[in-house]
């Protein structure tokens, strides 16, 4: 198959890796279409014979991290992290619990980054740990801590029956 | 509970060797409180896979596509698969997910047909020609003309044996569990000519996701066949937690059967 028609194959499932990520549709979509450009360019580094999702993953991943820290510079995005990390046990977000029972998204929204990028690619997109690591390029003792700390927010943001 | 958080998690992904799931799921059959954890794990996969499966199935935007194909050459091919979406829309799978139980990770097609797909208690399985190619038939030994073209086998994380099949009118996955092969994919088949090189592209894709280990080879697959595909052991233990993927209603699924095949 032609490389542009596996992209188009593919095309649904990065809208959806790209959705969870971004959180909206616009700006998901607009990734899908940086990625996608980024791809088009890059496609000689593409091995054929290797998986072309995981380096479109990869390729769509990166860009959204760089466009993350080149909104953070601009002060665009309200860091969120620091706040997620302290949520048991503290009043104000248990009340902010309450409010997102349900709210898959906006539970989403709450995870730093990293982790909700790893949390997307092993329980939405269903990639192994191993997998999960070589798209981010990182350990996967990373992907796991990464993992159990998204997974606790959430399931504490989204209620026991999750 | 002996088992620490990250092995329990790691259960749950399909992130364990045999052995040890093996002794989590004979474990939790005791063990109240460790199967209250795994059900909890499992609870927030199925919440997360149903939320986001929606966006897989919607028809990407046109500024999408146009970046990949040259209307020139596929405006045909295009044409039809715009309109083969068009029969399922995203407001038709809207309506469906909401009358699916947790656990719908994958499509219904409308045109599946009735004979080789039954329901049984709510979920589709395989039966007549189909269960049984998908029972006895091997990819490295079948005939070009068969009905029903055996793919790849693999075992999934839930440790099952699955096998992606192509047939007249259907292709998909099938695993097996309890003695017969439950779908875990359908799509179009290859009467479609029109889709049939993207429907091989999809389930191989998905099969990949899906798989644990490496498709297997002739052998591994002859030996799996002549062994009867024996995965129940851990099959029962584990499915007490997880509905399986395809579960539906009974009315719904009924007339989705019934729907003759266009």
């Amino acid at each position: 198959m032609r490389f542009e028609e596996q992209l188009v194959e593919l095309l649904p499932r990065l809208r959806r890796f790209a959705r969870g990520l971004a959180g909206s549709a616009g700006d998901a979509d607009d990734l899908c279409q940086a990625a996608i450009e980024r791809a088009l360019k890059s496609r000689d580094q593409w091995q054929d014979g290797t998986r072309l999702d995981s380096w479109m993953y990869r390729i769509t991943r990166n860009l959204w991290i760089d466009e993350r820290r080149a909104a953070g510079r601009r002060g665009v995005h309200t860091p969120i992290d620091d706040a997620v990390t302290q949520i048991a046990g503290d009043g104000t977000a248990e009340v902010e619990a309450g409010a997102l029972r349900g709210d898959v998204d906006g539970a989403m929204a709450r995870l730093p980054d990293e982790q909700r990028e790893v949390v997307i690619l092993v329980l939405v997109e269903g990639y192994a740990y191993r997998e999960a690591a070589a798209i981010l390029e990182v350990p996967i003792g990373t992907v796991t801590s990464r993992l159990a700390r998204g997974r606790g927010t959430l399931m504490h943001l989204l209620g026991e029956a999750a | 509970m002996t088992f620490d958080p990250a092995t329990v998690a790691a259960f749950v992904d399909g992130e364990l060797d045999d052995l040890t799931a093996r002794r989590i799921a004979r474990e939790a059959e005791g063990d109240s409180a460790l199967a209250a954890e795994i059900a909890r794990h499992r609870a927030l996969k199925v919440r997360l896979t149903a939320h986001f499966a929606p966006i897989a199935e919607e028809e990407p935007p046109d500024r999408l596509r146009a970046l990949l194909v040259d209307d020139r050459v596929d405006a045909s091919l295009i044409g039809r698969r715009a309109a083969k979406r068009a029969r399922f829309t995203p407001i038709h799978w809207g309506a469906i997910a909401a009358s699916l139980v947790l656990g719908l990770t994958i499509g219904l097609r409308p045109w599946m047909p009735a004979a080789d797909v039954a329901d049984a208690g709510g979920t589709l399985v395989a039966s007549g020609a189909l269960a049984e190619a998908l029972e006895t038939q091997l990819a490295s030994d079948q005939p070009a003309d068969a009905a029903v073209h055996i793919g790849i086998s693999f075992r999934d994380r839930k440790g099952r044996y699955c096998r992606s099949f192509e047939g007249g009118s259907l292709a998909g996955i099938g695993c097996r569990e309890e003695g017969r092969w439950t779908l875990e994919r359908t799509l179009g088949g290859k009467e479609r000519k029109a889709y049939r090189q993207a429907a091989s592209g999809d389930l191989a894709a998905d099969a990949a996701a899906m798989m644990v280990g490496d498709p297997f080879d002739a052998a591994t697959e002859r030996a799996a066949r002549d062994k009867g595909w024996p995965i129940e052991r851990r099959e029962r233990s584990t499915s007490v937690f997880l509905p399986s993927p395809l579960q539906i209603p009974p009315a719904v699924s009924r007339s989705i059967a019934r729907k003759p095949a266009p």
